[in-house]
């Protein structure tokens, strides 16, 4: 299979990850930061968008990230470097995993169906990373195009019904507002993270740093106007208003007579949301696999088990989200940037090739 | 492996041992000058006058020496060749070409007055057009390439001819263009059709199970195709084409899975026409695999998704229904399979029958009596004629539906998305002889794009696709 091509790699940032920010990441924007709350977003986006572009920098050796570890520090430290990447990413899918289980049991069903609603979910996933991560360039070529259509769709219908006075005046939250929604919001950004691990599946390119470094900023600013419209349409009641996504473009008028024609884009956002929530497992799945070897069994055996893992928490946590939520966001927020910016800014001090013999 | 000895007895008596064969009829004569003749040939699938006229009047004359070469020249038929071997002139024999043995006989002559029996070139029952070429590929692989030959009149088109099957001996005609198909996937074809040791090869289809670089996988491994007009086109853009003796329908690698949503006549209309029918097949296709599949899960997980009044005419009508939705959306799908396979198999005229029984006095008595609902038998309808928009893919995707359909009955819609999501996956990592089977779309190829389900004019489409790596890039040539 081939390398990643630049142009899926701006898929990726412009139009697969904006998407896993849609589901509660708003409603919880609302709730700190209020009518400010394209503020701590933007801050967030622009902090990773920078880090993307220092990655992309690194990038240009076209190593892997575990080569540069071996080359600096030796195999053994590589290993252990990689497999705590491999156990962040992992604990980074479980809130989008989680929120897209409870987006699925709220927006596809009338009723509340079973957890075994989701199970086939980890199927796909881990059918999904026991492929190379190489593979999955090709799928965002189908899949952006798709993100699109359905971002555009939502858009389209819920924006005349957007009251953008709701997010005036701006300032009156305060700092602690600011700082309280890019804090606690920090869970939904460690996407330089993974990029950390695609690097070196792709060729760098004259420009790609900054081409990726807007890519990003375009999806942020797709998800920033999707913020303005969610709180326009919504305004004091938004921050009670979960999988926000689903439910802005539901006040049209002309579903009286077509129905809920918003569900065709709202389904295709939730296919782009599944390999999106995979993408974390499947980058963790890769590291494992840089760092213990690749026999063409480890990665069946290390996406079986830890997909394993995440169904088990899935049932074990299913009525827990709100403990998971709170502890992921507010206790534990500080891992993300541990590892999506002070990682990646570490990485740019690593030899990029190898030690010259004497 | 025995030769030929030089004794005419010996050497008729041995060929005697390999061909059996009632059938297998031998003449005798010798010439004027004395010299003893044996013709062997197969009864029926030889050309008797043609034997009469072109070998056996003339050596009945013949006066000069015992040798193969001197007799070869002497006749008059234009297609003579000369073999040691007795095996392969038992082959030869069986193949419908008379084989000459004489008395101190160095070589065996075979005359290639084989009779062939062939249908009429006709236009193909499964590609109709209105506008375009209405030629079809018959059941002779040597017209095949005749068909093929005239529309390709350059010394680049090669024609190799191998044989597959070890007890039928079939001809396979690998045709590509020089220059133009990658060396690489030339070599693959040749090496996966010379690797092939199976009895029979009946039909080209026997062939794909073989060529295919993932054996058990749902998708299609090869094109098809029953009309020279679009096979030659396929060469043109560097694919390899494989006609096969016996079998109308010609194999096309690699393949891309936007070609069957292709049609022939596409390239014959105006642009904006084509790139129309092209999305209403896409668009059949989606509905006709999502609709059913839909429709039961919004019964049964999510009504919201109907419009209100649409919703009642609904409820309305399968208020009494026995069935659960997703029960009765699959015994309505098993009659229109039962239905379908049952219309194909039948003589035509009670086919006719059968589908008035079928479509009118079982829907309509099921209807009436409670069984299914009219909107189940509506959607499935819809469904079944949907599919056939793209029939070269019939195959899989009444699969596919099926496995929407018990998902969707069974998780829901977000079992659909995910089915969707796995197909996806599925597909963009498939390849065939190196190409992506979802190319132009993933991995997106701009230019190529072009000619998918849009479709630009002529003057626009310069090039060869990309994802083929033709050497020989350009086909038009532009003043710009």
């Amino acid at each position: 299979m081939n390398k990643i091509a630049p142009r899926q790699l701006y898929f990726l940032l412009a139009a697969v990850m904006p998407v896993g920010k849609l589901i509660l990441m708003p409603t919880q924007l609302a709730y700190y930061a209020k009518n400010d709350l394209l503020f701590p977003a933007a801050a967030n986006f622009l902090l990773q968008a920078g880090i993307i572009f220092l990655i992309m920098l690194l990038s240009r050796s076209n190593r892997t990230f575990y080569d540069m570890l071996c080359y600096t520090f030796g195999k053994i430290a590589a290993k252990i470097v990689l497999s705590s990447l491999a156990l962040f990413l992992f604990f980074a899918a479980l809130l989008p995993l989680f929120e897209q289980k409870l987006m699925v049991q709220s927006v596809f069903y009338d009723t509340l169906p079973s957890i075994v609603a989701f199970a086939p979910f980890y199927l796909f996933s881990a059918y999904l990373c026991a492929k190379p991560l190489c593979n999955f360039g090709r799928a965002w070529d189908i899949i952006a195009p798709i993100s699109i259509v359905g971002f555009f769709g939502i858009m389209l219908l819920s924006v005349s019904n957007a009251e953008f006075s709701a997010l005036a005046p701006v300032g009156v939250n305060g700092a602690g507002g600011f700082f309280g929604g890019t804090a606690y919001t920090m869970s939904w950004f460690f996407d330089s993270a993974l990029l950390l691990v695609l690097i070196g599946k792709f060729e760098y390119k004259k420009g790609m740093a900054w081409k990726s470094a807007v890519s990003y900023l375009i999806g942020a600013a797709a998800v920033l106007v999707f913020l303005a419209v969610f709180y326009g349409i919504f305004s004091d009641i938004a921050e009670r208003q979960f999988f926000a996504f689903s439910k802005i473009s539901k006040y049209f008028s002309g579903m009286t007579v077509l129905g809920r024609i918003d569900y065709l884009f709202i389904y295709s956002l939730a296919l782009v949301m599944a390999y999106f929530c995979a993408l974390p497992v499947h980058a963790g799945v890769d590291c494992l696999t840089q760092a213990y070897g690749n026999d063409g069994v480890k990665p069946v055996i290390f996406s079986v088990a830890i997909n394993g893992i995440l169904l088990v928490l899935s049932f074990v946590l299913d009525y827990r989200f709100g403990v998971l939520n709170d502890t992921i966001t507010k206790t534990l927020f500080w891992i993300f940037p541990a590892f999506s910016v002070l990682m990646p800014l570490l990485a740019l001090l690593l030899r990029r090739k190898p030690r010259e013999k004497v | 492996m025995k030769n030929i000895t030089g004794s005419l007895e010996k050497d008729l008596a041995e060929l005697k041992k390999i061909l059996p064969a009632e059938d297998i009829l031998t003449f005798e004569f010798q010439s004027e000058k004395g010299l003893a003749f044996t013709c062997v040939f197969a009864d029926a699938v030889t050309d008797k006058e043609l034997l009469g006229e072109q070998i056996i009047l003339p050596l009945k004359r013949y006066e000069g020496e015992a040798t193969a070469q001197a007799i070869g020249e002497f006749v008059t038929s234009p297609e003579l060749r000369k073999e040691k071997s007795l095996t392969k002139l038992a082959e030869e024999v069986l193949a419908g070409n008379p084989v000459l043995l004489f008395e101190g006989a160095d070589e065996g002559i075979i005359a290639g007055t084989k009779k062939v029996f062939v249908r009429a070139v006709s236009e193909p029952p499964t590609d109709v057009v209105i506008k375009g070429p209405r030629e079809g590929f018959i059941e002779d692989v040597k017209i095949n390439t005749s068909l093929v030959r005239r529309r390709l009149k350059t010394p680049d088109l090669k024609i190799e001819m191998l044989k597959v099957g070890r007890r039928s001996q079939t001809f396979v005609a690998m045709c590509y263009l020089e220059g133009t198909t990658p060396q690489k996937t030339i070599d693959e074809v040749k090496k996966k059709l010379q690797s092939i040791d199976i009895d029979v090869v009946p039909d080209s289809s026997y062939l794909t199970h073989f060529l295919s670089t993932r054996p058990y996988s749902l998708m299609k491994q090869s094109g098809t195709t029953e009309k020279p007009d679009i096979f030659c086109a396929k060469i043109a853009e560097g694919r390899v084409g494989i006609l096969v003796d016996g079998s109308p329908i010609a194999l096309t690698v690699p393949y891309l899975l936007v070609e069957d949503f292709q049609a022939s006549e596409d390239y014959y209309v105006p642009s904006y026409r084509a790139t129309f029918t092209r999305i209403l097949r896409v668009l059949s296709l989606i509905v006709a695999i999502y609709g059913p599949a839909f429709y039961i899960s919004a019964q049964l997980f999510k009504l919201q998704l109907f419009p209100i009044k649409l919703l009642l005419t609904i409820s309305g009508s399968i208020r009494d229904i026995p069935l659960s939705p997703s029960l009765e959306m699959l015994l309505v799908l098993f009659v229109l399979e039962v239905l379908n396979e049952a219309s194909i198999r039948m003589p035509k005229y009670v086919g006719m029958a059968l589908s008035v029984v079928g479509a009118l006095v079982l829907g309509e008595t099921a209807v009436n009596a409670g069984f299914v609902s009219t909107p189940a038998i509506i959607i499935i309808a819809f469904s079944g004629i949907g599919l056939y928009a793209v029939p070269n893919l019939i195959e899989q995707t009444s699969m596919v539906r099926l496995a929407m359909l018990l998902v969707a009955g069974s998780v829901g819609t977000y079992g659909i998305i995910l089915l969707t999501a796995f197909i996806l996956l599925y597909l963009v990592t498939s390849e065939n002889f190196g190409v992506p089977v979802l190319a132009p779309f993933s991995p997106m190829i701009g230019r190529d794009l072009r000619d998918s389900i849009v479709k630009y004019n002529l003057a626009s489409l310069p090039t060869r696709p990309k994802a083929f790596k033709s050497k020989n890039k350009r086909r038009l040539k532009t003043h710009e």
